[in-house]
């Protein structure tokens, strides 16, 4: 039934191509007209969406150096308390967004989280061994939708319309909430975003933020003296804080990306238009030079 | 006598290496690392200062350098700081976390903070008032303990700005 279908179709189609290309030149000019129109509506598409990303990116950028500064004074405690046994007991956030048409971003930290479910060399937090049945919760549709296909039992909880502007603590703070009160038992909670190298350049990170119980057990984490126990505070304030840092800087990674893409989307839809205008005014002369031979041959032959 | 000349002497030395400790112990490090940050900007990065005020949620405290590492919770209040002799800052915070580490720095991560000259006193006022009545009204439970969470920390600016 297939293969007959496909043989049909295989024999229809030279007698399709063939027919334009013979006499009616009109026809083809017609439809390269009709291609380069479309094409230059794309590019007035990504040339404007790269000139919207253009604008946010200096905002963004502001947004993750606080973000950065306020991250990096949140994870001092957890530098000191790294000594001593970590749980095994994993949570695994990842940052990404809704929306698209931004290169790489999503997949960057949807493959680093597979390679942390992998436990391979180059995971993002190499030397710790990740459990298979470690909890997944997604912020943002678009990784969602690529780990819902390789670990659909972990998911937790996803979150979305989140990082559409620039996020704010009040976003961190409600995902932090939500993930405090969804009951997931955790010892430390893994957060992979997206890290700002440069403006062209970004890679998946994680960072690693101990929960009540392990922060308790830690070594390192005894060195400092309370006066009640505030821990638990501490752990749920610290989440939400690593939590902002990471959302501000994988928002700033993810404009800068959609830059350029749309960047290199202008460009090749430039080329194209410049190729396809080429063609057209060649077929155009041809079928000019064609008429102009018609008639002469026409005078001639009287 | 030749014992006591001894015993004279090494107190003597002991004194001196007592001085020379202290001094040591002076000129070394008398300043804290401090970084204060906010979500949406970062007061100090790593500036050497004399000293920090804090209001922890356990009682006011003054942090100064080597301090032993502690974790604090801060309430709303008002965090000083002392950059050099003399002369001293002061923001008004909403809460957050001060953390002395073991070497030497002290980080606050505070969620919003503004320079405590920056308030007006008629718009606290205000804000008192709207805040008190909702406490005070038949909303729901969690709108009334939000609105006495609001009053409590618009006292506490009340308070710092009368003191100021």
């Amino acid at each position: 039934m297939f293969a007959r279908r496909t043989v049909a179709r295989v024999v229809a189609q030279p007698s399709l191509l063939a027919a334009p290309s013979n006499a009616r030149n009109m026809a083809t000019l017609r439809e390269i007209e009709l291609r380069l129109k479309s094409v230059r509506n794309i590019e007035k598409i990504t040339k404007s969406m790269k000139m919207i990303a253009s604008t946010k990116l200096s905002k963004a950028q502001r947004a993750m150096q606080a973000g950065k500064l306020y991250g990096a004074a949140n994870a001092e405690v957890f530098e000191t308390a790294k000594e001593g046994a970590a749980g095994s007991q994993k949570l695994f956030i990842v940052v990404s967004s809704d929306k698209g048409l931004c290169g790489g971003i999503h997949s960057s930290v949807t493959k680093a989280t597979r390679r942390a479910f992998g436990n391979t060399p180059d995971s993002p937090i190499a030397g710790a061994s990740v459990e298979p049945n470690s909890s997944v919760m997604v912020i943002g549709d678009k990784s969602k939708a690529q780990l819902s296909r390789v670990l659909p039992n972990n998911f937790k909880l996803t979150f979305n319309q989140i990082g559409r502007d620039v996020p704010t603590f009040a976003d961190a703070a409600s995902v932090a909430d939500l993930v405090v009160k969804s009951g997931v038992e955790y010892d430390s909670v893994v957060i992979i975003y997206n890290k700002f190298v440069s403006a062209i350049s970004y890679e998946a990170a994680a960072i690693e933020i101990k929960g009540e119980k392990a922060l308790k057990e830690s070594e390192g984490f005894k060195k400092y003296e309370m006066e009640d126990d505030f821990t638990k505070d501490l752990a749920e304030f610290s989440l939400a804080n690593a939590l902002f840092a990471a959302l501000t800087e994988s928002h700033a990674c993810e404009i800068s990306a959609r830059r350029n893409a749309m960047d290199n989307a202008s460009k090749n839809a430039g080329d194209m238009i410049g190729s396809l205008t080429m063609q057209y005014n060649r077929g155009r002369q041809a079928a000019i030079t064609n008429e102009l031979v018609d008639i002469i041959t026409g005078a001639s032959a009287l | 006598m030749a014992s006591l000349r001894l015993v004279n002497s090494a107190a003597r030395r002991a004194s001196s290496l007592i001085h020379v400790a202290r001094r040591g112990y002076a000129e070394a490090s008398d300043k804290i690392q401090l970084s204060m940050a906010l979500p949406h900007e970062s007061i100090f990065r790593s500036t050497d200062v004399v000293q920090v005020n804090v209001c922890a949620a356990t009682g006011d405290m003054g942090i100064l350098a080597n301090h032993v590492p502690s974790v604090e919770p801060l309430r709303p209040g008002v965090v000083e700081v002392i950059e050099s002799a003399g002369g001293s800052k002061k923001w008004f915070i909403s809460g957050g976390f001060a953390t002395v580490h073991p070497d030497n720095k002290l980080t606050i991560n505070a969620v919003e903070a503004a320079p405590l000259e920056d308030f007006s006193v008629e718009s606290i006022r205000t804000n008192l008032q709207e805040a008190l009545r909702v406490a005070s009204g038949n909303g729901s439970e969690e709108d009334k303990l939000e609105a006495r969470i609001e009053a409590e920390v618009y006292e506490s600016l009340q308070h710092a700005l009368g003191s100021k």
